[in-house]
């Protein structure tokens, strides 16, 4: 009996030392042994999970095909539509092309600075009510970096949070925790995309201070404000407005989600190493006309 | 079989509802993605908790139970000490109920188990809100957690087969 109520006692102790620790990661999220260990955890997982989701993937496609077999007509038909669709894009991004190689050859167009993609495979998954995380074997060895973006084949699936040396933790746009700054094309509206666990992330905070006017269908792509992810890569669609919140559909289908691709991008920003040299010549001539 | 041999199985033994656990958590971190994601991952560790918590404490001491909820916080990402919290609290809750449940029938220990389920749900989903400063939507949660509940009959026979024939076995 007396060890019954020893192990209560360590029961209550644990829970207390839980709690704790529960409250000091309220007040500092990242807080770096925290931070640590998570990475850590996520170092001696990766290769468990690796070698588990294999077969899972492969299970997944199995049954994947099987489904697709019902509606295998319904597919074909929305397909063959698409495709019609995307012929007059591809008129449209050719005669697009015709343009830039003009501009190119103005020498006014000024390419957007080098990205080094790194190609992972989606590990791991929190499948947690609310947390919306993956994990992806790449990391600090393949010179991945918290803060990057990571797309998939349609969109942004999200931003790595934290880096292992060979795997990384994505935050998915819906997690409670996500803000990406973003824009919608054609409206002139600037935001904030914010999860909110549900399928569905809102644009908030908008730069106008009017309810913004945007209609269905509209795409919404990220800005680049805050210079951490690049601006342009394409998010989802407008699908409804709700008061002052923009209900977009993004174009990711977490649940498809297999291989992404991380976006090693470095803002451009001003160059602090040439510019003094640039003022030295600059500064130069007036300097001895005063003196 | 050596004396050496023989003292590790009874280690593996004493430690197999511990693994269980921890292999559950890690079962929580594939990306199974039933039905193209439309089934929730069940949350197995809560099953093994309560499980040996009530049919073998012995096996599976607090100390545990912590170190399951906190490899799970450290592996989805969240708040750590949360899934700690909430293991332990259903330990708690199961521990507390142990001597009414004992020798009971299975339907009514199930019972037990969506009370300890509906006890941890509201504890994570407190905790998220005051961490998020929302109420959030509880669907997901439900949806978890009703799947776990749907699971709990199949994987406590399963544990009470590994339980009664291998662990106790002398």
């Amino acid at each position: 009996m007396g060890r019954r109520a020893n192990s209560r006692f360590v029961l209550i102790l644990l829970f207390l030392v839980s709690a704790l620790l529960l409250l000091s990661s309220l007040y500092s999220a990242q807080a770096s042994v925290f931070k640590k260990a998570r990475e850590g955890v996520i170092d001696a997982a990766s290769p468990v999970l690796a070698l588990l989701s294999g077969p899972i993937s492969y299970f997944n496609d199995v049954v994947g095909t099987v489904s697709d077999y019902f509606n295998v007509l319904e597919q074909n038909k929305a397909l063959r539509e698409e495709n019609a669709e995307l012929r007059q894009w591809m008129d449209e991004a050719l005669a697009l092309q015709e343009i830039v190689v003009a501009y190119e050859g103005l020498q006014t167009y000024q390419a957007p600075p080098e990205a080094q993609p790194i190609d992972a495979f989606v590990i791991g998954e929190a499948n947690d009510a609310f947390a919306r995380s993956m994990i992806v074997n790449a990391g600090r060895a393949q010179n991945v970096e918290s803060g990057q973006a990571v797309v998939g084949e349609n969109g942004l699936v999200g931003r790595i949070v934290d880096t292992g040396s060979k795997a990384s933790r994505v935050l998915l746009l819906t997690d409670i925790q996500s803000r990406v700054p973003v824009y919608v094309e054609g409206a002139d509206i600037e935001g904030i995309l914010v999860g909110k666990t549900r399928g569905e992330p809102v644009i908030s905070f908008t730069n106008s201070a009017e309810p913004a006017e945007v209609s269905p269908g509209q795409r919404v792509l990220t800005s680049g404000a805050g210079g951490v992810l690049p601006r342009g890569l394409p998010v989802g669609l407008i699908e409804s407005q709700r008061r002052d919140d923009i209900i977009v559909d993004l174009y990711t289908n977490y649940a498809r989600t297999r291989m992404v691709r991380i976006i090693n991008y470095e803002f451009p920003g001003i160059e602090t190493n040439s510019d003094p040299a640039d003022n030295q010549t600059g500064d130069e001539p007036p300097a001895p006309a005063e003196g | 079989m050596g004396y050496r041999a023989e003292n590790l199985l009874r280690l593996l033994k004493a430690a197999a509802p511990t693994l269980l656990g921890l292999f559950g958590v890690i079962i929580l971190a594939l990306p199974i993605r039933l039905f193209e994601g439309a089934v929730p991952t069940p949350i197995i560790p809560l099953v093994v908790v309560f499980f040996w918590s009530i049919y073998g404490p012995d096996y599976l001491p607090p100390l545990s139970v912590f170190f399951i909820g906190l490899l799970q916080d450290l592996l989805t990402g969240g708040p750590i000490g949360l899934w700690a919290a909430v293991y332990l609290v259903a330990q708690f809750i199961a521990l507390s109920q142990r001597p009414y449940f004992l020798g009971r029938e299975q339907k009514v220990v199930w019972i037990g188990f969506v009370l300890a389920a509906a006890g941890s749900s509201l504890i994570l989903w407190l905790v998220m809100s005051l961490m998020s400063g929302v109420l959030l939507p509880v669907r997901a949660l439900l949806f978890q957690m009703l799947a776990t509940v749907m699971i709990y009959p199949v994987f406590a026979a399963a544990f009470s087969e590994l339980h009664r024939r291998v662990l106790v076995e002398v």
